[in-house]
């Protein structure tokens, strides 16, 4: 398991890879963002874009996956996010990505009330040619080590 | 269609309805939010969430399918640049009806792209309690007249 109290400051953690296809990136997008340049391919070639990418909220979506998965991998006892303080997309996605997730720990603190405690981390996602395309600073809880809250 | 010159600080638009269901909560939990709490009613239960709810992420991309219908069809906007301060407040559960209130609260003006500007929205997703589950600032780009 890892609690509350194993993750440093300056902590990086690698998330891991995944790639994104032109069928998941229309998915997701008639589902949740249907804007022609996310849903149609030949509107998109003649957008601001030139070419179809994927919704900010795809990216997120798959950083959280990744996210998700690595803390499966670490044994992490994660209680969710009370939330962000800022996401901001840098690069666009595009079909036939490969998108690389790491994390860093900004700032770790105890909850007063709770047994858990509170991580500061900023999470994102480069691709395959080194851009990063989506960075999420954000808040994350997790359990304190058995016996170690006050 | 409005453009960067048209909405003013402090207009508020209303809308949306979005009935929140079981199977696409865990829908979307499968593919990208594995978390018990999100996919599975007995976990949940046992959970401090005190049954099944709704990826953070998945609200949000509820929130976004609302603005894209009822906001993007009149506003002459370009995507965004992210957003700022996101709040998870509630638990978005099976059942919820979702809807939302905007706010303009800044308009930027771009120096090296005259074409466009940046606009600061506060926007607040609640439930049909009224309820506020999530709250957040998008940077959308608008288009200059």
């Amino acid at each position: 398991m890892k609690y509350w109290e194993d993750f440093k400051v300056g902590e990086a953690i690698e998330l891991g890879s995944c790639a994104i296809t032109e069928a998941e990136i229309l998915a997701f997008a008639r589902k949740y963002d249907p804007q022609p340049f996310h849903t149609d391919p030949e509107a998109a070639r003649r957008s601001i874009f030139g070419g179809l990418i994927a919704s900010g909220w795809h990216t997120c979506a798959l950083l959280m996956r990744l996210s998700v998965d690595a803390a499966r991998r670490d044994g992490a006892a994660g209680t969710g996010s009370p939330g962000l303080d800022a996401c901001r997309w840098l690069k666009p996605v595009r079909p036939g990505d490969v998108l690389t997730g790491r994390t860093a720990v900004l700032e770790t603190w105890p909850s007063r009330s709770k047994p858990i405690g509170f991580i500061r981390r900023r999470n994102e996602m480069v691709n395959q040619h080194g851009e990063v395309v989506v960075s999420v600073v954000g808040i994350t809880m997790y359990e304190r080590r058995p016996g170690a809250a006050a | 269609m409005k453009y960067f010159e048209d909405v003013q600080v402090g207009d508020v638009m209303r809308f949306g309805r979005y009935e929140v269901t079981r199977d696409e909560i865990v829908e979307y939990a499968r593919q990208f939010d594995p978390q018990p709490f999100h996919l599975d009613e007995e976990a949940a239960r046992a959970s401090m969430f005190g049954g099944l709810i709704a990826s953070g992420w998945h609200t949000g991309a509820m929130f976004i399918r609302m603005v894209v219908e009822h906001m993007t069809p009149i506003h002459a906007t370009s995507g965004a640049m992210g957003f700022d301060d996101l709040k998870w407040i509630r638990p978005v559960r099976p059942g919820d009806v979702l809807s939302v209130e905007s706010e303009i609260r800044e308009k930027i003006e771009s120096r090296s792209r005259p074409d466009r500007g940046t606009v600061k929205i506060e926007s607040r997703v609640s439930n049909q309690r009224g309820e506020v589950v999530m709250s957040l600032v998008s940077l959308v780009i608008y288009l200059r007249r």
